[in-house]
């Protein structure tokens, strides 16, 4: 299965992300989701990137929020929305939100 | 005479919900609220940012751009614009590793004089004994 997953949450969800399994997994960061891939807590970054797939953040939350491409983590790919809408027809056959 | 003391502690993220622009917005409502009181009382509002809600405070908040609603950076401008006490949790802050100058301390853009406060969390706990009534977010 190729999964891709929405990730909108910073504190949440990484329990239910831990328990999936796909041939190929695809993690969007959307909305809060973004600090995943920018912030880091006692120099530390998210956990969530040392889980075997690919990463993406929505360019558009990441600026809301005030951060830049600049400040992304560099196993995290920025993405518009068009980039997005391109992963879920061509990249992933099955697209959860979590 | 009296004055009540209100602190507004915000700890959630911004723009998922509306729980960080709620307490802004109510925080700089209270400033409003002194013709309602007899002569003498009044409020006195503390705005605080600990936890995760120091994110709230990041510069360069492009929500006007993509979402078409106003920053959780420009209200903090605006509470400061009309000489809220404004206080950052510097635990915090380090522990996300932001620098001071990515931060919204003051509003001098905007004409406001007053500056927020980075301070360590005994201050903002202190705060939180002193108010009469205190609300998070």
């Amino acid at each position: 299965m190729k999964l891709g997953v929405f990730m909108s949450d910073f504190r949440g969800g990484s329990d239910v992300l831990d328990r999936l399994s796909a041939e190929k997994l695809g993690i969007i960061l959307v909305g809060n989701g973004i600090y995943h891939a920018t912030t880091k807590e006692n120099g530390k970054s998210s956990p969530l990137l040392n889980k075997s797939a690919n990463f993406y953040v929505l360019s558009e939350d990441l600026e809301s929020r005030g951060f830049s491409p600049a400040d992304v983590d560099s196993r995290v790919k920025p993405v518009t929305y068009s980039d997005v809408v391109d992963l879920i027809f061509n990249d992933y056959e099955k697209i959860i939100w979590i | 005479m009296a004055i009540t003391k209100l602190a507004f502690i915000v700890r959630s993220l911004p723009y998922k919900t509306e729980a960080s622009r709620l307490a802004l917005t109510h925080a700089i409502a209270s400033q409003t609220v002194e013709i309602y009181l007899e002569d003498g009382d009044n409020v006195e509002p503390v705005l605080c940012f600990i936890g995760d809600g120091v994110l709230n405070c990041l510069k360069s908040q492009q929500a006007g751009k993509y979402y078409g609603i106003t920053s959780l950076e420009q209200h903090v401008k605006n509470s400061l614009l009309l000489d809220l006490k404004v206080m950052i949790c510097k635990e915090d802050v380090d522990r996300f590793g932001i620098k001071e100058d990515h931060l919204v301390m003051d509003a001098e853009d905007i004409g406001g004089d007053t500056k927020a406060q980075l301070v360590p969390y005994s201050e903002i706990q202190k705060v939180m004994e002193e108010v009469n009534h205190l609300q998070f977010f």
